[in-house]
């Protein structure tokens, strides 16, 4: 193997991949590092992909990659207790699938091979090769590999970018924290018990006292062949908590209106992950000389409560760089003004419209209240209205009763703050 | 359905643990913190209490990065394992 490419990609995660991949469908001479055993073998997420940029990336992708199931049914829950406020969605189109994010990673890594491609696996890469502040390469135990470009997308824990001096280290209000349990239920029993039909799938978020009141929820999806539950505490507050993180997750799969769903299940793998939450703020900057970042290194994770969208802009973040590294190329320059055009391209694409547009959003997930008060407020509220003896209060009663713990202008300006921030 | 002991839940996991940690506790810098917030959120458990002293154990870890982000003390010296070694997630 020959010690120069035109560009090194650390990481054959979705980002990762997807630039390589398409730089070398481009002809371009490109190694992939990875970490982990295989590519996928460190990866972890919620449970769902959106799947239009992915296949303007990937033509096989709808007949090739390991989709389990396609999401029919979204539910978002609002939990108090023993009660549940649901609201469900229910299409025959579907726009988003399930999968198992280690195989997805496994299949784009195997793209970006078939493509042309170098993929090592068990390399840890220990930084930079910086010259006057230029990246020129990475160092690798004693060796050096030279290229034009390094394409970061070593994750949400950046070592390289912290060691090389492009970021402070990542602060507790950055991240929230997701644990999952993947649970192995037979198919035909997801099926019946989720009221789904074959390869279609379900999509559950909750927010409630599953998090102890403090910010951050519960999800669940339904793969082929096993459910995917988890939680996600945002690492700021979480601090407060007052018993083990796993007992959290166990409360949730014992939870009296959840473990009907998953009753003879057995766990076959527990998992846990930073999810990048502060948005481009994260990264001021996604180039420099000789790098571009990419992924969730860069933050490029969109949280809109009722919905986590990180595999899509992760992977179109990859596409992108390997876009602006093509024009670099073109036109011999890899300094940061060569790799600007990677700003451009990101600015005007989904992936950063969509995270500027929704950037007060994050700033929304932090207050406490809307996690510990207002799942109980609207839950009580559906109780006084649907469970009653003889007499039903009118709604204006019913709020009345249930809204002691906010204040009747406290939650018009949270309503209004909510609607003004999704 | 029984809840769970977290060593049995993290049985389920697969691992190759490398004969070298990649992470290191100083747990001297552990010594006045307070709040020890690495007990409740590592979610592998890595670190315990042995009376007043933290303890803490790499063999589990699930390679998420929770404990250097919220160690406000500088005890922990994190870094990735070498050689494919550390978890291995089949489903992630």
């Amino acid at each position: 193997m020959s010690r120069r490419f035109d560009a090194v990609v650390v990481g054959a995660g979705p980002a990762g991949s997807t630039a390589a991949y398409t730089l070398a469908k481009k002809g371009f001479k490109v190694l992939l590092l990875e970490r982990g055993r295989v590519a996928g073998s460190k990866n972890v997420f919620g449970g769902r992909v959106y799947s239009k940029p992915l296949e303007e990336i990937y033509p096989n992708l709808l007949k090739d990659a390991p989709i389990q199931r396609w999401v029919v049914k979204e539910r978002f829950s609002l939990a108090a207790g023993d009660t549940m406020l649901s609201l469900d969605y229910e299409s025959g189109e579907s726009k988003s699938f399930i999968c198992h994010l280690s195989e997805l990673a496994a299949w784009m890594a195997k793209q970006a091979e078939e493509a042309g491609s170098f993929l090592v696996t068990e390399i840890v890469v220990d930084g930079f090769v910086l010259k006057d502040g230029f990246v020129k390469g990475v160092k690798i135990g004693g060796e050096v590999v030279e290229s034009d470009v390094v394409i970061d997308c070593e994750g949400v824990n950046r070592l390289l970018l912290e060691r090389a001096g492009f970021v402070k280290g990542l602060k507790a209000d950055q991240v929230a924290l997701g644990v999952k349990e993947t649970l192995r239920i037979p198919s035909t029993e997801i099926e019946s018990r989720f009221g789904l039909g074959e390869k279609e799938g379900l999509s559950w978020i909750l927010l409630g006292d599953f998090t102890n009141g403090l910010p951050g929820g519960a999800f669940l999806y339904t793969n082929t062949a096993a459910v995917s539950l988890g939680l996600v505490l945002m690492l700021k507050s979480a601090h407060s908590l007052k018993e083990h993180i796993s007992n959290l997750l166990e409360n949730l799969r014992l939870h009296p209106l959840l473990s009907k769903y998953l009753k003879e299940s057995s766990i076959v793998e527990y998992s846990s992950h930073l999810i990048p939450e502060a948005g481009s703020a994260m990264l001021k900057r996604p180039y420099s000389d000789g790098l571009l970042v990419a992924g969730d290194a860069a933050g490029y994770l969109l949280n809109l409560g009722y919905t986590y969208r990180g595999v899509d802009f992760a992977a179109y973040s990859g596409y992108l760089a390997a876009q602006a590294y093509e024009k670099a190329h073109a036109e011999g320059d890899f300094s940061k003004m060569g790799l600007a055009w990677y700003e451009h391209l990101l600015k005007q694409s989904f992936v950063l419209k969509q995270m500027l547009k929704f950037r007060k959003f994050s700033k929304l997930l932090d207050d406490e209240s809307l996690f510990s008060k207002y799942p109980k407020m609207f839950c009580d509220v559906a109780k006084a209205l649907f469970a009653f003896d003889y007499e039903v209060p009118t709604l204006m009663e019913a709020l009345k009763r249930s809204k002691k713990d906010v204040g009747l202008l406290k939650l018009l300006l949270d309503g209004f703050r909510v609607v003004r921030s999704i | 359905m029984k809840r769970m002991r977290l060593e049995d839940i993290l049985i389920n996991n697969v691992w190759d643990v490398d004969y070298e940690p990649h992470i290191v506790v100083d747990s001297e810098k552990c010594v006045g913190c307070d709040t020890k917030p690495c007990i409740n959120l590592c979610p592998a458990g890595c670190f315990t209490l042995l009376g007043e002293r933290i303890v803490f154990s790499y063999e589990g870890c699930l390679e998420c990065g929770t404990c250097r982000v919220i160690c406000s003390r500088g005890a922990v010296s994190w870094n990735y394992p070498v050689s494919g070694k550390g978890i291995h997630y089949r489903f992630g």
